[in-house]
Parts: structure tokens; sequence; C-alpha cells
């Protein structure tokens, strides 16, 4: 095991156990009542954002979906300013406008969360665009869950991307339920299929597998700034929660004994940790360092958060234009 | 001064500013050979190639997405929409995407893109190639919406569209392509929300867009010889509005008729009359009238379709009316 | 650090829970994870896991409870010893435990009072009471009240104690309309933080009088109907001195335009109105649709002289030092005290400074006599209610003075208890 490996897999770790730790200090927030809202987790899925986000610069850019705390977090967001987001202070990424699913962060190349299901497929094959009209070789990633396949949206743009060999990845996070529905009952076909009838590769990956997901993503990263892509990956995964936070009760779609299976067994957390381990890669001891150390951060963040001072009610009418400050004076 | 048609004023304006700006293209269906079925671009693509005049599928949704998503990162997309009419078929691009990034992000992100369109009955296009849409888009916080009236607006307004920052939809009248107008051959950008007088007048404010400036102005001569002094204004921005342009001729004439190409009921015209109501109501001595496109959808036939679109004689007939007191929709 | 256990947001839309069953006892181990209690919902019922391993400890909430989202009902604490009781959730206190119902707020008895000091209740916790009943009794500094109930139920909730100064418009207890099965005591301090009943009504005050003040332009006759003009040129008539009325009488077609000021400025000018108007006096009515005097009539009569005393203090207070009640001709002057009470109103033979013409007995519906030595308030039976016309030369008030003056008597009149104390 190479040094720099070890550097790099303790970051992926570290990132899962951030992502973890944020959905579960949100889901807090929203049960007590503290937070504006509803918001959607991404707990079960961290392999997929961190698999896929690791292997992306900052000038790489990503889309992201109203299931988002994932990818802001893999893409290299703090939590401060993530939960100050979340609560609608002034201090959040998007100065509280935004809030949980419009969450964006251009200082990593996130383009921002899309409350519109498959809303930003457009905004990232058109990044992709633009980086191939300005001759940089930065990479687009398109996230979007199996329920936006649905979007005849991906459809335009997969064609125009496939045409024009667009730099972009679409990444679709395949949790098996297009939200209170299984996705078998929406999809005809194989989701795949859909994609190599525009002529574009696609691959099928366990995404609970963050090495699998992140070896993958590098080789067709590097494909696509040679502009090889575009690429589409079917990320085969799981989400712990209901749709949103507010959907208890959904044994009517999905079993209890079901849940617990994919918690059990292929938690992408518990996977890779049991790997660092067995690898000699980090010890018991170092792994829970990790998690205390990341707990604290995400417990120090919320409180600042709750402290931190809602935005003056003067900003209401400020950025509706870039170039008018108050768009109502 | 030499004059050109709205046609060339659009073409010259992004050309010019494809030349000084190598971030800014051009996109949509059959622009580049083809020119657009109103041969509006032609011979872009020959100057600026393939790269920078890019015809796309038909898939509207699709490439006005790309051109947002692509106006976040970076560049400066001008998205040619064949059809007003389809307006209909972007708005989650448009509204949902494109209006709200700069909000939704807390000022970080911009959208500097440029949607062109345009609007006009009377083409004999019928109900699904005739509408004039622009109140839907004005409708929505977020995206600036021009009305050029002539090919010196167009090509003005045009060029400050490209360099500005947000979202920007110029709906050009499909039946003034061809209508020539002085334009200077140095260069000149027209700021939005800057209206313009048209026409000075002492006893009546029209309030016109796009080819309706020139039905007002009609109207208007046809009043002068009856000796009503009719103002005409050309808004040129509908968003935003210069509203204090509207309002000082109104205090001054006490009157006004507001005429677009849109329909009447909750159009643009509706919102301008409303302003005035509420601001201006005490300076008023007469109802300010809407004049908008009869609220069916656009008629095929000829006979039909002509009735539905304000017209110079209707204007100076409603403008007779109230300059003489009478009550107009009233028992 | 111990780890509070919340109730928690189920629904999109859900204020409260309720405890089904624990599923662990107070001191159990627990890890994260653990289902710790089972909570119902309007809309579901679910298990609640730990969000942190430690002992279950200071639980204060039971199975059957309902308690509101986001309030403290344990805590998981890092030793089964910790006997510290869940803390009061900070955010919103207990006030939610307050039993549904009507609040009856502090009353506004005086002009400018802030707030009024509870002397005492006067029906017990848990009774019945009907709309007449006396509830509380209350002091400021210019009188002492009791104060009815106004409306049938129990009494489920008193929120101040003998003693206490109570803003007016807080809420000061909570009628339920069915028998309370438990009934809360607080004092005004408890019950000062914001929370509210969820069912709370907007606070118990009487609706406002509706009054409508018309100046008139002439004490001549009315034309029937409004004048139909122009918004400009009802503005330069206005500023220019210009009566619009003159063009109704003399048969100008309307709506009247900016060019039909040039015809009334050419009517032939025996009158320049503008000048004239305030030579000819004011003359102000106010409409009141219902009024409180009768059900006052009863009180009253304990508290003062005569009625008419009472009717003295209702036109005059705040205004002026003497009022003459007028009534079939007879005027009697009554000089008000100057702390405002009622019992102190004293029949006078000073001349009056404001005279209220009785014509209630009569059947003369509408006034206009013109203005007198004294401004005069004719107060004249109005369909179910009441109205009042105030008169007076334009040296007497000011049109501001008089219209404040007009307002005050009518709401006065129609809400006697309210304004006069």
């Amino acid at each position: 095991m190479t040094k720099t490996n070890t550097e790099d897999y303790l970051r992926m770790y570290t990132q899962m156990v951030r992502i973890r730790t944020f959905e579960d200090n949100a889901n807090q927030l929203y049960l007590s009542a503290k937070m504006p809202g509803l918001t959607h987790m991404y707990s079960g899925e961290e392999a997929v954002a961190v698999g896929i986000c690791e292997a992306l610069t900052d000038d790489d850019r990503i889309t992201s979906t109203h299931r988002g705390h994932g990818h802001c977090v893999a893409k290299g967001a703090e939590f401060k300013e993530m939960f100050c987001e979340l609560l609608g202070k002034a201090e959040g990424y998007c100065r509280g406008k935004g809030g949980s699913m419009h969450i964006a962060d251009q200082s990593h190349g996130n383009l921002g969360a899309n409350a519109i299901v498959g809303g930003s497929m457009g905004i990232a094959t058109g990044s992709a665009l633009r980086a191939k009209l300005q001759g940089s070789d930065d990479v687009t990633v398109c996230f979007f869950g199996d329920g936006a396949t649905a979007q005849g949206l991906w459809y335009e743009v997969m064609n125009m991307a496939a045409l024009w060999n667009l730099p972009v990845i679409y990444a679709c996070e395949n949790n098996g339920y297009s939200e209170y529905t299984k996705t078998e009952e929406i999809a005809a076909g194989s989701i795949t299929a859909r994609a190599e009838a525009f002529g574009i590769e696609s691959h099928q990956v366990d995404g609970q597998d963050v090495l699998a997901v992140n070896a993958l993503t590098n080789k067709l990263v590097a494909r696509a700034r040679k502009g090889e892509g575009p690429f589409f990956l079917e990320l085969m995964t799981y989400r712990y929660h209901g749709h949103h936070v507010g959907d208890i009760n959904r044994e009517y779609y999905r079993s209890k004994d079901e849940e617990k299976d994919w918690k059990e067994n292929r938690d992408p957390i518990v996977r890779f940790r049991g790997y660092l381990v067995e690898q000699g890669i980090a010890t018991e001891d170092e792994i829970e360092a990790i998690n205390t150390a990341v707990e604290k951060d995400a417990t120090d963040a919320v409180a600042y958060a709750e402290a931190a001072a809602y935005p003056d009610v003067s900003e209401v009418d400020m950025h509706v234009f870039s170039d008018i400050e108050h768009a109502l004076a | 001064m030499r004059e050109i048609t709205l046609s060339q004023a659009v073409n010259e304006a992004i050309a010019e500013e494809m030349r000084r700006d190598p971030t800014v293209f051009l996109m949509g269906e059959d622009v580049a050979e083809a020119g657009t079925p109103f041969k509006v671009l032609s011979g872009l693509v020959e100057e600026f190639g393939t790269d920078r005049v890019l015809d796309t599928p038909i898939s509207e949704p699709g490439f006005v997405g790309l051109a947002v998503g692509a106006a976040m990162t970076g560049a400066r997309p001008i998205v040619d929409l064949m059809f007003g009419d389809f307006i209909y078929l972007v708005m989650d691009q448009l509204c949902n995407q494109a209006a709200k990034q700069h909000y939704m992000s807390g000022g970080k992100l911009t959208v500097p893109m440029v949607l062109r369109t345009n609007i006009g009955a009377t083409r004999r296009s019928a109900a699904q190639h005739s509408q004039s849409l622009q109140a839907l888009v004005a409708h929505i916080p977020g995206v600036k919406v021009a009305m050029p009236s002539s090919a010196y607006e167009a090509k003005g307004l045009m060029k400050t569209a490209i360099r500005d920052n947000n979202p920007v939809v110029i709906f050009e009248d499909k039946l003034m392509y061809q209508d020539k107008a002085p334009v200077p051959e140095e260069e000149y950008l027209i700021p939005f929300g800057e209206a313009h007088i048209k026409r000075e007048g002492s006893d009546i404010t029209f309030i016109a867009t796009s080819s309706m400036v020139q039905v007002a102005e009609k109207a208007a001569a046809l009043l002068d010889a009856e000796g009503i002094s009719a103002e005409v204004i050309d808004p040129r921005t509908i968003v935003p509005l210069d509203e204090a342009t509207l309002l000082a001729s109104v205090k001054k004439t006490s009157r006004a008729i507001v005429i677009d190409e849109g329909h009447q009921s909750y159009g643009v015209t509706a919102e301008i009359a409303s302003r005035l109501n509420e601001k201006a109501f005490y300076h008023l001595d007469a109802p300010v009238l809407r004049m908008g496109a009869m609220d069916v959808p656009v008629p095929f036939s000829p006979a039909l379709e002509d009735i539905t679109v304000p017209t110079p004689e209707g204007v100076a007939a409603n403008a007779r009316k109230l300059c003489a007191g009478e009550m107009i929709h009233a028992a | 650090m111990p780890h509070d256990v919340t109730m928690p947001q189920l629904g999109m839309a859900q204020d409260a829970g309720k405890i089904v069953a624990w599923l662990k006892a107070p001191g159990d181990a627990v890890a994260k994870g653990d289902a710790l209690f089972e909570v119902e919902t309007d809309k579901a019922t679910m298990e609640v896991e730990a969000q942190a391993a430690g002992y279950l400890t200071g639980v204060v909430a039971s199975e059957g409870d309902d308690v509101p989202v986001g309030q403290v009902i344990a805590r998981i604490s890092d030793s089964a010893e910790d006997e510290t009781p869940a803390p009061a959730p900070t955010p919103e206190p207990a006030a939610d435990a307050l039993p549904e119902g009507r609040q009856i707020t502090m009353p506004q008895l005086g002009m400018a009072q802030d707030s009024g000091q509870m002397v005492g209740w006067l029906v017990e916790l848990g009774a019945q009471v009907g709309p007449d009943d006396l509830l509380f009794e209350v002091e400021t500094d210019k009188a002492t009240m009791e104060v009815p109930a106004g409306a049938s139920g129990y009494l489920a909730a008193t929120l101040a104690q003998a003693g206490e100064d109570v803003a007016v418009g807080a809420p000061v207890a909570i009628l339920s309309a069915d028998a309370p099965t438990n009934t809360v005591a607080r004092s005004a301090r408890e019950a000062a933080a914001p929370a509210a009943p969820t069912e709370a009504k907007a606070p118990e005050a009487p609706e406002p009088p509706k009054q409508t003040t018309t100046p008139a332009k002439s004490p001549g006759p009315q034309t029937g109907g409004r004048i139909l003009a122009s918004p400009k040129a009802r503005r330069l008539a206005l500023e220019q001195g210009l009566d619009l009325d003159r063009l109704v009488k003399a048969g100008h077609p309307q709506p009247f335009h900016v060019a039909d000021l040039e015809v009334l400025r050419g009517l032939p000018s025996d009158t320049t109105p503008s000048a004239k108007a305030a030579e000819a006096g004011r003359r102000l009515t106010a409409h009141i649709p219902a009024h409180g005097l009768a059900e006052f009539a009863s009180w009253a009569t304990a508290h003062a002289d005569s009625t008419d005393a009472v009717l003295a203090a209702l036109a005059g207070q705040g205004h002026v030092a003497v009022v003459g009640v007028e009534r079939f001709g007879a005027c009697q002057s009554y000089a008000l005290p100057d702390n405002r009470r009622l019992s102190q109103v004293a029949a006078t033979d000073d001349a009056p400074e404001l005279i209220l013409r009785d014509l209630r007995g009569s059947f003369v519906q509408s006034v206009a006599l013109g203005a007198e030595e004294v401004p005069v308030l004719t107060l004249m039976p109005d369909g179910d209610g009441l109205s009042l016309v105030l008169e007076c030369a334009g040296h007497h008030l000011s049109a501001q003075a008089a219209i404040a003056l007009l307002n005050d008597v009518a709401g006065r009149v129609a809400q006697p208890l309210r304004h006069l104390l």
C-alpha cells in the first residue's frame, strides 16, 4: 500500500463519515423542529458521492439534486456554511435564500442542488458544452436519481452530449425508489440501455463500494478530459430514510426487513472501515478518532448555525438581478 | 443616416458582440447555414464557424437548459427560439432554472444568457405560431424582457442584452424583420429601463410596445388632424420598466392608453395601467385603457385574425372618447 | 454529555405527538439506533430511535401524554444514575399544555391604559359560566370593575393571580367549551411567554364600533347620489376651492372632467364657495349600528347621579369641562371632573361648552340646523342604531378637531364600558 493511497483512502472514509454525520444532525434539527421546511437524507448513498467526487478537482463541476447534502459535502463544502444554509441563516452558502434543496457551493464547483427532478440535466450538459467550446479540460458530473430517468429532458441532452462528445458524466443514483414508488414500477426496460441507445458508454456499478465507484470514475473522468465523453453510470445504492424526513410510515412501499438488510450487510461506511482495518491502512483507534473529530466538527457547526443571525429583511429583494442591488427599490 | 432592416440590425448586433467577446456563442434550431427561417442570422456561421454558431436538434427544453449551464460556468450564450410560442416548452429551464439561480445562490451564480424569440399575429400562422407571450416571462422575477420597436432599438437592445449578466428575453415582432429604420454605423447601446418618447403630445399618452409603437404613432397622426395631441412612449424594456417616464407623461396629459400585442387579460397592458392607477390616480382625468390582443386563440382566417389585434383606427377611436370625457365600458 | 430526547416532528404539518409506549425503562442502557419509544400522530405510528448511546434518564413524559414537537421528554446520559430531570424546553415554555378554548384577555377600560391589576377571581377554576357571569375584578388607576365572561363555557385556566398587573390584551383566562379534565392556574409571569393554545382566537376584545364620519359639503339639501367626476377634476376642485355640487345644481352633465371646471368657474359668482364653506359651519355625521347604551344604563345609574350625567360624560370627556344635555327644549349643564369618575359628574348652572341634543324620543331623523353658539351634538334614532350629528361654526373647531370629537363620542356611545371608564 503506497502512502498516497493511504491518504486517499482515509480521506474517502472521512468524507463518507462526514456525510453520514451531517445527515444525522440535519435529521435531528428537523425532528426537533429547529429546521424550517423539510429535507431529503442522503444516508446510505455516501459511497456514490464520495467515490465520484474524489475523482474530481475543484475545476470540475457537478450538478446536484434535492437529495444533495452528500454531493455538497463530497465536493468539499464546509459544515458551518451548510448548516447555516439549512437553518436559513445569513452565513449560509446561499445567504439563506436557497435552503436544503438549493444548496450550492461554486467555490468547489458545485453548481447547486435542484428541486425539480431532473432539472439540472440541461445545466450539467451546458457546463460541459462550455468546457468544450472554451477548450478547457474540466468535466461535469450530473447527479440524478432513478426517478429522473423518466424526464424527457434527459433524452434531449444526452442526444446533444453524444452528438458533440461533451465531457459530461451522467451519474444515476439508483436507490430503488422513485419517491414513494418502486423504480421497477416506473421504469421500463434497462436504464443503461437508454444511454446506450445514444451511443453513450454505460456502466452499472455497486454504489455501496466506494473503491469500485472511485476507480471507475477516475478512468472515465480521464477519458472525458480527452474528449471521449459522455458517459453514463448507474450506481446501485439505497437510501436509509424515506423520500424525505417526514416519510416515516413507508411499509406500504418497502419492508423494514429490506431496510435492515441494506443497513446491516451493505453499509458503505461499515464495509470500507472493515477493509481499512483488515488491510492495515488504519487501526480501530484511528478510525474512532476520525469519527469523533467529525462528530465534534458537526456539533460545533450546528451550534454555530443555531446561534447565527438570519439575513436582514432588506436582503429580500437583493440578488434578483445581478446588476440591480434592490429589485424593488 | 443609412437605413437597414430590423433583421440586419439584429444580425449586426450579434456579429459585433461575437467579435468583441469570444465567450459569446449562438445556438438554436437551424441557426447556422439556414440562418433561421426568417434569415435573421444569415452569414454568421461563415464568419464564426460551427463552433460558435451551433445547430441544435429540435429539443427546446434541452438546448435552453444547455444555455443555462453554459452561462452559469462562464459562457454567454444567445439562444434562438424559432417561435415565441415555444416558450411554453422551455418554461422550466427559463423560469425555474435561469431566472432563479442568482437569487437561490444568494448572488453567487449568474446566468448571462440571451433568449431571442418573436411575437406577432397577422402572419396567417394560426394559434400555435402567432402568440405574443411576453407577459408570461415578465411575470417571473429574475428575467429581463426587451421589446424592440424598430431596427434601431433591435440593435441597441440586443447588444445591451448580450453584455447583461442576467437572463434576458428579447421578443422581436416577426412582421417587422423587413422594416427599415435609420441605424448609425458607429457603435451604440440602449440601456435597459429607459423609455423613449417617440412623439410628444399634450392630450393623451399612448404607451406601446414593439410593433404597437407603429400602431400608436399612426393613431396619433390620425388624431393630429382633429386637434388631439397624443404622446407616444416606447418603454423598450418591460422588465425593468421605466415607470418614471411613463408617470411623468401621464401626469402631463392626464389620459393614457396602453397598447401591447399580448392577450389583454392579465397582461402587460394591465400591469402598466395598474401602476399608472396606483401612482398617478389624482392626475387622471379619464380611466386608463388597456388595448391588447383579443382573448381568443389566434385564428387562421384573415377575416378573423385581423380583428384580434389593436389597430390605429381602434386606438384613435378610444382616444377620442377619452378626450371627450365619454364613459367607456360603463352603464 | 447528556443528549436530549425530544418529541420528533414526523409529518409536514404536525404540532404534537402522543407517546404510545416507552420501549426502554429509566436507567436502561441504550445504543444509538435502539427504539426508545413509540409515537402516534394523526397520520402514523412509529418507533423513535435513540440518537446517541448511554442510559435513559430524566423521563418527564408518560405513556398517553400528548407532547408538543420539539419538547424534551427525556435524556440519554453517560450514567444510569443521572437524576436530573430533562430540562424544560427553553424556546416554548409549557404554555402548550394549556387547555383549549376561548381566550379571555385583560380588557382595556380607560382611554390611555396599558394594564390592569387583577383584584381577584369571582368564579372557581373549573366552574361553568354564562356570558353575563362576572369572571374577575380589575382595578386601574381610574376605576375598579367586574368583568363578565362574555361567553359560555368552563373556566379551564386562569393565567393571572390576584395582585398581578396584566397588560391590556394579554390573556388572563381560558374558557373551554367542555368541562375541563385538568385545569391550569398560573401567574401572569409564567404566562407572559409568547405561546398560546393552538386554537386561540384573537384577543376577545369587543369589535371596535363601526363608524363613518362624513364631512358634508354644505348644510343645504344634498344630492341623492355620489357626484361622478374624474380623480383629477376632484383634486383640482379641492385645491382651488371649487364646489362640484354647484355644477350638479346647474344641471351640467356628469361625469365631470377637468374641462368642466371651467364651466364651474364661469357660473354666476353669487357665492365663492371656499370662503363661504367655513362660514357656513361644519356638519359631520356618524352612524352607530349597534350601541351599548341600554345595557349600560343600569350599571351607570349605580355610579352616577343620572343617565344624563352619563350622557354628558360620554359627549364631553376629554374635550370640554361643561356639557349641556338638551331634551324637549330643556337644557341642563353638567360639569365633568378631571378624574373621569362618573360619580363626580355634577349638575351645574355654568354655560355649556358643548350641547348634546337628545332626539332619540322624537321622529326627527336628520338635522341641518347650522352653527349655534357652541358646538351641538345631536343624537337621533337610526334604524336599530343611532346617528350622531356634530354641527359647529368653523371657528369653534378645526376640521380635524371636529372629526376627532365626533369620532371619540361615537366610539364611546357604541362601547360605553370600554371607552368611558
